[in-house]
This record gives structure tokens, C-alpha cells and sequence, in this order.
């Protein structure tokens, strides 16, 4: 528990460099990584981070410094000249996406693997921590890196800030951007640039094995809560920066812990929640419906068979015993219960012992589902030429969804009729004021 | 058969296009007229969209050039605008429909011009026009087909443009659609716009169109529609007769030669 508290207090300024880095890190990640999502270009995003790993290698080579700059330039390199054969690859479809995406990702990470393994058997002492690139290390972040990820981070959200409506064009309808006169090559180049500079940065958190992740599972995430980019973009650095900060503490409390790993272990776990719980897209929000609609449908049909007695016995406010209601219908004994619950509770219902009868707003709601589904059968053999003996079961399902204007449709088209093809009689419609 | 006309809303002269080393248009030269609505013609892959494209910039021309009110496009965008065919974009992009409107307003500001409540009022009359108002805050993903096209022309109506695009606008789209987007497109001829729509059903052509341009990879016809929309012509468009430009087409890629010696 000390430990979390030293962290999370920032009692040590080792601490101050990790978390800042971390944070700057996933952050920038998850903005850039937005339009990577909506352009559907997170395997070109993989490939970008993976390329990135020979320019790492080969400005260590050429300076014999681990400085961060060197590391920064040459990452850009070699992450913009797999992004550009990749472009060259792919126009004129001389090349497949797919294909071209593979390959350029296994073949730069296959150099920068060769380079890397070359580096740590020269003997060169101050190579060690090189490998760290793989899959992260933020606890080595030095105040060095923080200057540099700072300026980084400026300059990334400054243009994405500044050029929002140019890149939001791009990404939803190219050639009417053009066609406008958006400086469409410009802006794709920059957004280009902007995302292969955020992945060279970001290999210092997750490494360049799972920097993908990092650029997609936040910007997935925020579009399951939100229909609008700019909450969109916020939400998703919200989530990178979590993440990020989670990372931080292991990497702070468990040294020997890889880094990026935990941050995308985050980061799905968001993604995750989000998928289980943003409102209207999540599986809970579907289930709600669903369930809804089941009750609806139960009570609706709850409400018929009471007409259906009524209509039987020629009053519509009888008390009727449950259990004749389970001897009309095969309804199963929770389900009626939870059914007469709720119909009880929204009044439409009376319980006196267990006897139950219907309210008068009880009895028009059952006529207006009565009716829908007398409707509908009518339409059923009018228009589409069914049988009567075939209508019922369509008619079951419909009736339940069919709303006033359809209803004030049928009831024209079909001439304001009295009864349904099995000659009984169609409740007359109320005015719904 | 091809009509010309002094002071035209679009030009071109020898306008030839090339996909993958085959020509997708040939030596398209015409001049269409002002304040009509156009329809342009031709059996699939006669080169339509294309030509509109080409037209705006959107494919790169391999020869010959086109006019826009007798001006070249970049002096004269703010007076185009162009309704890219439906499927084109990502309908589940995060986006209302209002979103999709205003972006009609971007070609006047630019990346950085603050939309004012004057684009605002532009943009409500266009959704007005198209009867979409009761939907401007829907997520675009829960249009229908419909629905999407009459976006689209909202867009375009917000550009406040002279001469318009479209590519393919009724495609996916129901008759009550179809009739209310040929309503919106008289209006907006009798305001003094041209209006240029690719299209493929020829029984509606004669009803839609004042203007017709027949295409097949060539161009076979221009003129008003009631001297264009003749048997002769439609048989020469859609029958194969002009194959043997196709089998030459085959041959140059084939055998990789260039389209023009240079």
C-alpha cells in the first residue's frame, strides 16, 4: 500500500517524470488514434508502429547516443518510409492493401529485430535498455524525454486543434473535401506525419509491439459513448490517459514489469466496460430493450385475453380468476404474475383477492391492441393474399409495434372496416389526444 | 448529334481519362447549356461518374481539359458543388445530420472561418427544402436510403451554388424520394441553376431531363432532350456497336502501350 501512496502522491521525482511521461504519451496516442479509427486504418497504424523500430536502431547506430531526439528522428524515418512505399504499393491496386500492410510490418520490424540483435552483441556497453523499445518501459523516462514528449505533445494537439474541420472532412467524405477545395493532400500527409510522430514517441510506453492498441482500444472505446467527434476525441484521451497512468504505477511498482502490456491490459478493460455499458450501443443498453419489448409484448397480450373473455361474456370490466386466464393461454405462472404486476402498477389493471379485472383505461388500451391486431390481419389477406387461417401468428408479433399513424393508415386503406377475417367484430379506434 | 451552346455552364474539350491503361473516356468534348437540369447517360462503365470526376478534378485527366462557366475549376469552385454517389462514405461515422449539412457551408469558410448564424439559417433552409428538419440532430447511421440522398442535396444546397453535380442521386432511394429530390431540382432550376445528374433509368429520363448527354466510354449524343432521346441514338449508346473501341482499349493495356505518343 506504501508503495501506491508514494506513487499516487508523487512523494518521489522519479515518479513526476514516469506519470507526466505516461500520460503525455497515451494521450497524444489516443488523439491521433481517433482518425486512425474512423479512416479504418488501425492495421496501417500497426504497421507504422512496428516500422518505427529500425530508425530507433539505426540513429543509435549512427550516433552511439541514446538521445531521445535521435531516437525521435529516426524512428520518424523509418515509420514515414513504410507509410510512403505502402501508399506507392497500393495506388493503381498494383498491390492489395492487406498485402502491402503485411508486408511492409514484417519486413521493417524483421530489419529493426536484425539491428537490434547486432547492437546488443557489439559489445557496446551503453546499448543496454535499447530492447526496452519492444514493449515499453516508462520507468526509464528521463527529464530529457519529458522535454521533448512536451513539445511533441504541443505540436500534435496544437494541429489537430487547429485543422479539426480539415482532418473531420478527410476522414468522412474524401472527395467532397476535394471537391470543396480542401488541401486534401496536405492534410492526409499531415495527419500522416502527426500519427507516425505519436507512435515514435509512444514506443516509450508500450514499445512498438503493441502500439497499435494504444492508437485504436481508447478511440473504440469513446465512440460507443458518443455520436459527436469532439466528445469523441476528448473521451478517447481521457481513456489513453488513464491507461497511461495505470501503466505507470507498474512499471513504478514492479520494475521488472513490461510496461505497455498493463497499459493495453487498461485500455481493453475500458474497451471492454464500454462495450458492456455505454448507453444505446452497449450489450446492457441492447439487453434493456429487448427486455422492454418482452414486456411490453406480455402485457399487451395479457391485456387481449382479458378482452377475449370480456368478448366471451359480454363485459368488459369482469373480475376473471387467474387461473382461467392460464386456461386461455399457455402463459407461464411467473411470467403472468410479473405481467399482472405491471399492469396492476400502470393502473390499467384491479386485483380484489385473486380475482383481477380491467380499469376502463384498462379496457380502451385492450381494444386498441385488439384492434391493431384485427388490423393487420385484414391487411394480411387484403394485400398479401394470405388465408385467414395463416394471418394470426404475423399479426402476434406486428400488432405490438404498429404506432397511431400506421394504425390511422391501415384503417384507411382498408376503409374503416367493422370486422377481421374470422368475422370478428374490430374494436372501433379511440382519438388519441 | 451533338447540340452546342454559346455561353455554357460546363465544357470540355477532348477530355480523355485513363484507368489502369484503359480508356475510360474518349475525346469527350461538349458544351451544356445554363439553367437546365442534364441528365448524363450510358450503359455501366460507360465512363458517368468519371466524367464528373474529371470534371471536378477528383480523377486525373489525361488529356484535354475542362470549362466551368468558361473559367477553370479553382477560379470557380465556390460556384460547383457535387453530390458524390451514397455509398461512397462511412454512414456510421460520428455525425448528425446537421454535421453533414454544415460541412456544405466549409467550401465558403474554409478550415478555419467561424460558422456564424448566418450559415446556421442556410443550413436550416436547406434541410427545410428537403423536408429533413424534423431529423438535423439524428446520428446520420439511422437514416434510410432515402433519407441519406435528401443529406446529400441538403449539402449541396447549402453551398449556394450555380451549377451542380450528382452523381447517381436516386440510386437506393424509394419513389417518394426519387420524385421529392426531381421536385427540390426544378425549384432549383427555376432560381437559374444547372443541374447535371447522372442517371441510368431511361424511362424517366424524358420526364427528368430538359438536356441529354448519351455516353459510352465516347460521347454519342448531346442535345435537348427531345432531339437526343430518339431510338437511333439510345440504340447506338446501349447496343455493343461500339466495341471495337473497347477491343482497341484491351489491346493498349495489354500490350502496355501509351494512350497518347509523347
Amino acid at each position: 500500500m506504501n508503495t501506491f501512496s508514494d506513487f499516487f502522491f508523487l512523494r518521489e521525482p522519479n515518479v513526476v517524470l514516469v506519470v507526466a511521461g505516461s500520460l503525455i504519451l497515451c494521450g497524444m496516442a489516443a488523439l491521433v488514434g481517433c482518425f486512425t479509427f474512423l479512416r479504418k486504418r488501425a492495421l496501417v497504424g500497426d504497421a507504422i508502429s512496428h516500422s518505427v523500430l529500425p530508425g530507433v536502431c539505426l540513429a543509435f547506430i549512427l550516433t552511439g547516443e541514446k538521445d531521445p531526439l535521435y531516437f525521435l528522428a529516426g524512428a520518424m524515418v523509418t515509420g514515414m518510409l513504410s507509410l510512403l512505399i505502402m501508399e506507392a504499393l497500393t495506388k493503381n491496386n498494383t498491390t492489395r492493401p492487406d498485402t502491402a500492410i503485411a508486408l511492409l510490418l514484417s519486413v521493417f520490424f524483421g530489419i529493426g529485430i536484425v539491428l537490434l540483435t547486432s547492437i546488443q552483441h557489439s559489445g557496446n556497453a551503453s546499448q543496454a535498455g535499447l530492447d526496452k523499445f519492444l514493449f515499453g518501459k516508462a520507468a526509464s523516462i528521463t527529464s530529457e524525454d519529458i522535454k521533448l514528449f512536451g513539445i511533441s505533445s504541443v505540436i500534435i494537439a496544437g494541429s489537430i486543434l487547429l485543422l479539426i474541420r480539415g482532418f473531420y472532412m478527410i476522414s468522412f467524405d474524401e472527395d467532397y473535401a476535394k471537391a470543396v477545395g480542401f488541401p486534401v493532400r496536405f492534410l492526409r500527409l499531415l495527419l500522416s506525419v502527426l500519427t507516425v510522430w505519436a507512435v515514435s514517441i509512444g514506443i516509450q510506453a508500450v514499445g512498438v509491439v503493441l502500439m497499435a492498441a494504444l492508437l485504436i482500444t481508447p478511440a473504440l472505446a469513446a465512440r460507443l459513448w458518443t455520436d459527436s467527434i469532439k466528445v469523441m476525441l476528448l473521451l478517447a484521451v481521457i481513456f489513453g490517459l488513464i491507461s497511461g497512468y495505470t501503466g505507470a504505477f507498474v512499471s513504478y511498482a514492479a520494475p521488472a514489469m513490461p510496461t505497455g502490456p498493463w497499459i493495453v491490459v487498461m485500455a481493453t478493460a475500458i474497451a471492454v466496460i464500454s462495450m458492456l455499458f455505454a448507453p444505446g450501443r452497449g450489450i446492457i443498453a441492447r439487453w434493456e430493450v429487448q427486455r422492454n419489448n418482452r414486456n411490453k409484448t406480455l402485457r399487451e397480450n395479457i391485456l387481449k385475453l382479458f378482452y377475449r373473455i370480456g368478448e366471451k361474456t359480454g363485459e368488459h370490466g369482469a373480475s376473471v380468476l387467474e387461473e382461467d386466464l392460464v386456461n386461455y393461454r399457455a402463459f407461464h405462472a411467473d411470467e403472468l404474475q410479473s405481467g399482472l404486476k405491471q399492469l396492476e402498477k400502470s393502473g390499467l389493471i384491479k386485483r380484489v383477492l385473486s380475482t383481477y379485472s380491467l380499469t376502463k383505461a384498462g379496457v380502451f388500451e385492450a381494444e386498441r391492441i385488439v384492434r391493431l391486431h384485427r388490423l393487420w390481419e385484414l391487411y394480411l389477406q387484403k394485400y398479401l393474399h394470405l388465408d385467414p387461417d395463416h394471418v394470426h401468428d404475423d399479426a402476434e408479433a406486428i400488432e405490438h409495434v404498429i404506432t397511431p399513424e400506421i394504425e390511422a393508415q391501415l384503417s384507411k386503406i382498408l376503409g374503416n372496416p367493422k370486422t377481421d377475417p374470422h368475422n370478428t367484430v374490430i374494436p372501433k379506434g379511440h382519438d388519441i389526444k | 448529334m451533338i447540340v452546342n451552346v454559346s455561353d455554357p455552364s460546363l465544357e470540355t474539350h477532348n477530355l480523355t481519362v485513363i484507368y489502369h491503361r484503359k480508356p475510360v473516356l474518349w475525346n469527350i468534348d461538349f458544351h451544356l447549356p445554363q439553367g437546365k437540369i442534364i441528365g448524363i447517360m450510358g450503359p455501366n462503365g460507360a465512363g458517368k461518374s468519371t466524367l464528373i470526376k474529371a470534371v471536378l478534378g477528383l480523377v486525373k485527366v489525361n488529356s484535354g481539359h475542362s470549362k466551368i462557366f468558361g473559367q477553370d475549376l479553382n477560379d470557380v469552385r465556390k460556384r460547383v458543388s457535387y453530390i458524390p454517389q451514397q455509398q461512397t462514405v462511412d454512414w456510421d461515422f460520428p455525425a448528425t445530420v446537421m454535421d453533414v449539412v454544415l460541412m456544405g457551408r466549409y467550401q465558403k469558410l474554409g478550415l478555419f472561418g467561424r460558422v456564424t448564424a448566418s450559415d446556421k439559417a442556410i443550413v436550416k433552409e436547406a434541410l427545410g427544402q428537403v423536408n429533413m428538419t424534423a431529423y438535423a440532430d439524428r446520428q446520420i447511421s439511422q437514416l434510410s436510403g432515402g433519407q441519406r440522398q435528401r443529406v446529400f442535396l441538403a449539402r449541396a444546397l447549402a453551398q449556394q451554388s450555380d451549377l451542380y453535380l450528382l452523381d447517381e442521386p436516386f440510386a437506393g432511394v424509394d419513389a417518394g424520394t426519387e420524385q421529392s429530390i426531381v421536385d427540390v431540382l426544378r425549384v432549383m432550376k427555376s432560381e437559374g441553376k444547372t443541374i447535371i445528374v447522372v442517371h441510368h433509368d431511361l424511362h424517366t429520363a424524358r420526364e427528368y431531363f430538359d438536356w441529354l448527354v448519351l455516353l459510352n466510354a465516347s460521347l454519342v449524343a448531346s442535345g435537348p432532350i427531345e432531339q437526343v432521346f430518339t431510338d437511333e441514338l439510345l440504340r447506338a449508346t446501349y447496343s455493343g456497336k461500339l466495341t471495337v473501341l473497347s477491343q482497341v482499349g484491351d489491346q493498349l493495356r495489354e500490350r502496355n502501350f501509351p494512350v497518347r505518343e509523347k
